[in-house]
């Protein structure tokens, strides 16, 4: 699960992007309008955390360049401006949620489980595959009914997985997600998450998919 | 103290023209009625010469009159009452009994210095016997044996009678071209003041927000009143938008650095409840900056910002399905800034939202010079005892800690700003019916 996070405050973006990453999310950082439009435009994320009063480009036009080049991520923006109308406007441009500084770290959190797990189609806080279980809300995967302790490499790839259930997930897709944009990513690694994975989950869950990618596969 | 000049300047002006009238018609007046008295008494004057041509006829170089000759003229003299005639001479004074004697008439002591008299005939006031004024012509004519006087006299009434024949049709002209003056003023002032008039009707509209400027296209002499009122205008929108756009820059600036402290303090309670203290504050000075910033100049539709906040709700609610009913004419509007109407509805309905089984219902209406939104929820409503007190500030029954609640007291306050009000009553058969009445646009 990788975040873009745009948000221009030297204190406030580095003090989100660690409070994110503690919650095993991959966060690219951009600190102004112009890298936002430019990152969300060319790069894969599962969601945006969007600040609206941005040097070179206010958050609203960065929201609406994204969606007239197609991007459909969910977003969700963070501001100081409290007004209804400020709100009005951000959904107008195409937001998915709102949220107000300051704010609480938990809210954020529970917010963007919420707007990922709803653009991955499911309606149902819990999803379910065999003996897998991921609370989507509180981010816990449960094997057989037990925690499973994840990294946060292992997390970001089986919840890709888990939300996209019986999908081929790409492996391009998936290394997107699961590295930050600045990560010096070794071809191999991805292997190596999964062979991880399985040595805790079960070997037959993750199915290599050849050429293409992945695939979670659950048992009727 | 008593004001001489009028504050209406259609009563000034009516003031210094009704004066300007008065005086042009008195001097009009006194001008023809002088005019008319010389006219009439030098016609008498030259009836009176005319006497004394023929009386001077019968008197010889010996200063006798021949009294048969005079007879037979004297006749011709008319016997008009008041008419007189004397002559006086060596051998006596003859004539109407009551020609009175010249006031300085004899005895007249020597006066050394005796002015000559004027050779032709020359005018004599005096007095009849019976008191009345008499207009006499006199002269002088010399004999061997000593002057002679010859004296025709009428009463002044021969002069002052015309006069005041006349002067009556006169005045009465003169009266009713003052009335036409006055009436073409009236005409005028109402023509010219229409201009004005307009004006204000315009700068009305302005203050209602009904338009946002006067129209250039004014009389020469209100173009620049009316340029400068747009510049004074568009100067009070431009200070409006700087105070408000400095408020929002204060909350960016601010609650910034406030939420990355909240981040960083976030397991030490105390410091966190300080960082909230310090939010708390921020919030209630911006609400603040934001109410003296008030702009009621305006005309918001109501149905379109009813419309955008109603799929904000409907886009941040979680929880069961809730529809929201809008029955809002098109033709709505009310004199509230849009971002102050969009935060009234904004939090209306979002306190609506939380307490919503799942039905919010809102409609308007207008009476003659408000709006009246009713925003109604199926919810549970609040009991009649402790409805006063929730719109109270600081006032949260629903102490749920994520500042929901808090939009009741904001709404109150800031609808008093623009001279409405919020009532809370019962919906039946249960949830709160909100009221909310704003300034028509």
């Amino acid at each position: 699960m990788r975040i873009l996070l745009v948000e221009d405050d030297r204190d406030l973006g580095p003090a989100i992007a660690r409070a994110l990453r503690e919650e095993n999310f991959a966060v690219d950082l951009a600190s102004d309008g112009i890298d936002a439009a430019h990152l969300g435009e060319t790069e894969r994320f599962d969601a945006a955390v969007l600040d609206l009063g941005l040097p070179g480009r206010d958050g609203i036009s960065v929201l609406k360049a994204w969606r007239d080049a197609h991007r459909d991520l969910p977003v969700l923006i963070l501001t100081a401006r409290d007004g209804w109308s400020d709100k009005v406007a951000g959904f107008k441009a195409g937001a998915d949620d709102f949220l107000v500084k300051p704010f609480r770290v938990e809210e954020l959190v529970m917010r963007l489980r919420a707007l990922m797990r709803r653009a991955a189609g499911h309606a149902q806080a819990l999803v379910a595959c065999g003996p897998l279980s991921f609370d989507s809300q509180t981010g816990v995967f449960e094997l057989d009914g037990l925690p499973l302790k994840l990294t946060a490499f292992e997390w970001r790839v089986l919840s890709q997985l888990m939300l996209h259930r019986n999908a081929v997930i790409e492996r391009l897709d998936l290394l997107e997600r699961v590295y930050e944009g600045d990560a010096d990513v070794d071809s191999n690694s991805l292997e190596v998450i999964v062979g991880r994975l399985r040595k805790k989950i079960g070997a037959t869950l993750i199915e290599t998919v050849r050429g293409r990618g992945y695939r979670l596969v659950c048992p009727a | 103290m008593i004001r001489w000049v009028p504050r209406s300047l259609q009563a000034r002006m009516l003031l210094v023209s009704a004066i300007a009238t008065l005086l042009a018609l008195v001097l009009a007046g006194a001008v023809m009625a002088g005019l008319l008295g010389r006219f009439v008494t030098e016609g008498l004057d030259r009836r009176l010469d005319a006497q004394l041509l023929v009386l001077a006829s019968v008197v010889d170089d010996e200063g006798r009159v021949d009294r048969a000759r005079l007879t037979q003229r004297v006749a011709a003299f008319g016997s008009d009452p008041g008419w007189q005639w004397r002559i006086a001479g060596p051998d006596g004074a003859i004539g109407a009994a009551d020609v009175p004697t010249p006031p300085a008439g004899p005895p007249t002591p020597p006066a050394p210095p005796a002015p000559p008299a004027p050779p032709g005939p020359h005018p004599v006031e005096a007095k009849a016997a019976d008191g009345g004024a008499l207009h006499a012509r006199t002269i002088t004519l010399a004999t061997r044996r000593g002057d002679v006087t010859l004296t025709a006299a009428a009463p002044r009434a021969v002069i002052a009678r015309p006069i005041e024949g006349a002067l009556a049709p006169l005045l009465m002209a003169l009266a009713g071209v003052a009335a036409l003056l006055t009436g073409a003023l009236l005409v005028q002032l109402r023509v010219a003041l229409r201009p004005l008039r307009r004006l204000r009707e315009q700068v009305a509209a302005i203050r209602t927000g009904a338009r946002d400027r006067v129209d250039d296209d004014q009389p020469a002499e209100l173009a620049p009143l009316a340029s400068e009122l747009n510049a004074l205008t568009a100067d009070n929108a431009a200070a409006l938008t700087t105070a408000r756009g400095s408020a929002a820059n204060l909350a960016h600036a601010l609650k910034t650095p406030v939420a990355a402290l909240a981040i960083d303090l976030r397991d030490q309670p105390r410091l966190a409840a300080t960082v909230a203290r310090i939010d708390r504050t921020i919030r209630h000075h911006l609400a603040r900056a934001r109410a003296a910033a008030v702009n009621r100049r305006v005309a918001t539709p109501l149905a379109p910002a009813a419309a955008d906040i109603a799929a904000v709700i409907e886009r941040l609610h979680d929880g069961p399905p809730l529809t929201i009913v809008r029955e809002i004419a098109d033709d709505l509007a009310v004199a509230v800034d849009a971002q102050d109407l969009d935060e009234l509805l904004g939090n209306l309905l979002d306190n609506a939202a939380h307490h919503a089984a799942s039905r919010i219902g809102v409609t308007a209406r207008r009476d003659r010079r408000s709006v009246t939104l009713t925003i109604a929820d199926d919810g549970p409503g609040i009991p009649a005892a402790a409805r006063a007190q929730v719109l109270q500030k600081g006032t949260r029954l629903d102490e749920r800690g994520d500042g929901h609640g808090f939009g009741l007291p904001i709404v109150a306050e800031l609808a008093a700003l623009y001279g409405g009000g919020i009532t809370l009553a019962e919906n039946a058969p249960h949830g709160l019916s909100v009221t909310l009445t704003l300034p028509a646009a």
